[in-house]
């Protein structure tokens, strides 16, 4: 029974084929522009998490200023963090091993190129050195991590090594940070954000930078089967009180791993059901023009109904021959606009990674591609409603007589 | 004989009255897309012109390189180097201002916001005008003051703290006690709305005693060309700093080069909606392709009468090609308005949201664009089914049944 729906309402599609062809041209272009850019928002998302994902979620970054005013907030703030800081968040129960660091943009030469780039001071002893080996994005691909006794060493990211400067940079080359030469003796390995910095030791920035006792950070690793929100709340509670402040007052930010990933998971879902949702115009107008297409033919197949309905055709068989004609159409425009889609989003990801933005791959879910598929069967069947119910409702005496 | 078409294709639509209005339907919904994105980013980039104009493009902003704008990084301005910029070639007059984010308490309620320090001597001007600041009620700062401040219009309204803040209170910011003598008037957004104004000396003290600046602003004389001005005060500045060429540490910008890098980043994002949702426009233009195809099947029989008593191929053509051109108007027209009003509920919004300075903007060009836009989509489209309409047979097209 529902084969004969569909073998007739294939039959009619294919008796009329400009017409089929363009109100699914209109199905097909909507749903490549939303497939396309839901699997890039989407693929972007995935790659992201995955690398914060390698990376664990014991880790808390506690940095000066109320957090409201963004990555910032801490060089804008007037209220700083220092070495007493950190000891307070060294002995509060569940942190694991716990380190400061500064950070300034500095003027960087290599080979008369002088460029500013950030430049971090990271402590050398033993328990720092543990929070460095352990922290997951400051593994190093090539040469050795900075060790206690180190004064001009650095360590360089990946794209400081081989794109800010004309010439690479190699391990055993010297950089001049702030007029003082630094030997390179590690590269990192890629990783979104420590890419494009430089690590010294601590005491050695102190000296440059002039600042004997103010910290830019401290980044902490929580221990085994601690709960990092929980930690948090107890870092927040014991600076708080260190500090002398009211809950709520805190000049100072606390963020667990996990919020930092559900904070960027926010930002771009939000870009994307925005783009799509834009896109997704263009699906309305394609059903629209569905709509227009399954009137018309209605009218043209008065006739048939009428005879159908003579011949004991029922209202029922009539709105579902109609509705899965527009089913179909839809259907139809969906399995291409899925097929260009695909072509499309992986014509992006080819872009992305020529870019530089190797991490990046699309993504296509089965959800994504059952979801576009529904959707628009969905589409075409929704916009034939009307149609079908209005070819149902026909007289069959009238249905003869309109000519 | 133009009228003869226009009716024509008038009465076409009349006797198909809901395929007709479906047709329209997909225009105008791609039309009121375009349109609204159109007006909000063209609003967005007017208000951001305005502010720079306002200022006056005879400006100049020098800060530290690196960072943001120059916070977070190693290098600083200072005394010296404003000196240096206030007595240069070209420089009418310039002055430096700090600007640090803070803890204000005004009873038992703490709060941080954006203190800025301003210079009150003679190069305050350059600052007051750069920065749009007008005293609305109380007083400005002025020379003598020391522990005095002006406050954003947010926080005598209340938006701050849960109390209003009036002219005379007491607030303490960063542990000293100040007293609010001015309130500035509304300039648009919460964040410059809910600043505290302090004097530099009395800030530089509270921000940690060294007076470096968040960044300088400088008057060029009138009559001098601001890019020239700034070429020559960079070779000073590196000249006085100990620099060579191109490894300066600090970076001079004119009005005009902010304006443009504003601009260009706001083309891209706009080109990229637009794009986005240009694409309906296709989708509505191949459902008139659609249309206008059904329509010379179902009039084989008239274009073949028509032919018959002697209608050439060519007015055929401009039959169906004025009455697929009108459903692409008209759905324009009709499209702008919807878009219209689309814009207007944002910008609304954005009022309601405390962004004040933002107008959704609908110049004339838009308007007379989008609606030749939407007449040559409507023709593009008609365009295959009118030569298909105007090439048939009359013998084949008045035996069609």
């Amino acid at each position: 029974m529902i084969f004969d729906y569909f073998s007739l309402a294939f039959k009619s599609l294919t008796g009329r084929s400009v017409r089929t062809w363009l109100t699914m041209i209109g199905i097909f272009i909507g749903i490549t522009a939303v497939v396309s850019l839901i699997s890039l928002g989407s693929g972007l998302q995935d790659s992201i998490n995955a690398e914060f994902e390698s990376m664990g979620k014991n880790r808390i970054m506690i940095t000066p200023g109320g957090g409201q005013f963004g990555p910032q907030g801490g060089e804008m703030s007037i209220g700083k963090m220092t070495e007493q800081d950190l000891n307070v968040v060294r002995k509060t129960k569940g942190v694991d091993v716990a380190t400061g660091y500064i950070s300034k943009s500095s003027k960087v030469k290599f080979k008369d190129e002088l460029k500013f780039l950030d430049v971090w001071g990271f402590a050398t002893d033993s328990e720092s050195t543990e929070v460095v080996d352990r922290s997951g994005f400051l593994e190093l691909e090539k040469g050795r991590q900075l060790k206690q006794g180190d004064r001009f060493k650095a360590i360089v990211g990946d794209s400081i090594a081989y794109d800010s400067f004309d010439k690479e940079l190699r391990i055993g080359d010297t950089i001049d940070v702030e007029g003082q030469g630094f030997k390179i003796i590690g590269i990192q390995k890629p990783s979104t954000m420590t890419d494009s910095s430089i690590r010294i030791p601590l005491e050695v920035a102190r000296e440059i930078y002039d600042s004997p006792e103010e910290i830019s950070g401290i980044f902490v690793l929580t221990s085994e089967g601690e709960e990092p929100a929980m930690v948090a709340d107890r870092l927040k509670r014991g600076l708080r009180r260190f500090r002398n402040l009211d809950e709520g007052e805190e000049d100072f930010s606390v963020s667990t791993a996990e919020q930092t990933i559900a904070q960027l998971n926010t930002i771009l879902s939000l870009v994307t059901i925005f783009l799509s949702g834009i896109a997704a115009i263009s699906l309305v107008v394609g059903g629209i023009g569905i709509m227009n297409t399954m009137y018309t033919t209605v009218l043209e197949r008065t006739r048939e109904i009428g005879i159908m309905k003579a011949i004991g055709a029922t209202n029922r068989n009539i709105l579902f021959l109609f509705l899965i004609e527009s089913g179909i159409l839809g259907l139809a425009g969906g399995i291409v606009g899925i097929m260009l889609g695909f072509g499309i989003s992986k014509i992006g990801e080819f872009i992305a990674i020529q870019m530089g933005a190797a991490f990046f791959r699309s993504s296509f879910s089965v959800f994504l591609i059952v979801g576009s598929l529904v959707f628009s069967f969905v589409i075409g069947m929704v916009s034939g409603a009307l149609p079908a119910r209005q070819a149902a409702l026909l007289q069959p005496v009238e249905a003869f007589r309109g000519k | 004989m133009i009228q003869d078409y226009a009716l024509f294709a008038v009465k076409s639509f009349k006797a198909r009255k809901l395929r007709t209005f479906l047709t329209m339907l997909g225009i105008f919904v791609g039309i009121a897309a375009v349109v609204s994105l159109v007006s909000l980013g063209q609003g967005l980039e007017n208000a951001i012109t305005e502010q720079f104009e306002s200022l006056g493009t005879n400006k100049l902003m020098i800060t530290a390189k690196g960072g943001f704008y120059g916070m977070g990084s190693s290098a600083s301005l200072d005394k010296d180097d404003l000196k240096l910029i206030q007595n240069a070639r070209g420089i009418r007059n310039a002055g430096g201002f700090v600007s640090k984010v803070g803890s204000v308490e005004l009873g038992n309620e703490r709060k941080y916001t954006w203190l800025s320090g301003m210079p009150q001597d003679e190069s305050k001007k350059v600052i007051s005008d750069i920065s749009s600041f007008k005293v609305e009620s109380g007083r400005d700062l002025k020379n003598s003051d020391k522990f005095k401040a002006v406050i954003g219009s947010y926080l005598a309204k209340g938006e701050v703290f849960d109390k209003k803040v009036r002219i005379g209170d007491k607030i303490v910011i960063e542990g000293r006690k100040f007293e609010v003598i001015g309130i500035l008037a509304p300039i648009g957004n919460p964040q410059d709305d809910s600043q505290i104004i302090i004097p530099l000396d009395t800030a530089v003290e509270l921000f940690g005693g060294e007076e470096t600046y968040a960044a300088i602003m400088a008057d060029v004389i009138d009559g001098q060309n601001p890019s020239a001005v700034a070429e020559s005060l960079t070779r000073t500045l590196r000249r006085h700093r100990g620099l060579k060429e191109g490894e300066e540490d600090f970076s001079i910008q004119t009005f005009e080069e902010m304006l443009e890098s504003f601009s260009s980043i706001l083309l891209i994002v706009q080109g990229v909606l637009i794009g986005i949702a240009a694409i309906s426009l296709v989708v509505g233009g191949i459902g008139i392709m659609n249309t206008m195809y059904t329509s010379v099947f179902q009039r084989t029989n008239e274009i073949g009468i028509m032919k018959a008593i002697g209608a050439r191929n060519s007015d055929i053509l401009k039959i169906f090609l004025i009455e697929s051109g009108f459903l692409g108007i008209v759905g324009g027209a009709v499209g702008i308005l919807i878009g219209f009003t689309i814009g207007k509920t944002i910008e609304f919004s954005a009022a309601q949201a405390g962004l004040e300075i933002f107008k959704a903007s609908f110049p004339w060009y838009l308007i007379v664009g989008s609606l030749l836009f939407s007449f040559v989509v409507g023709c593009a489209a008609g365009g295959f089914p009118a030569i298909q309409a105007s090439r048939l047979k009359p013998v084949d097209a008045l035996r069609y049944e």
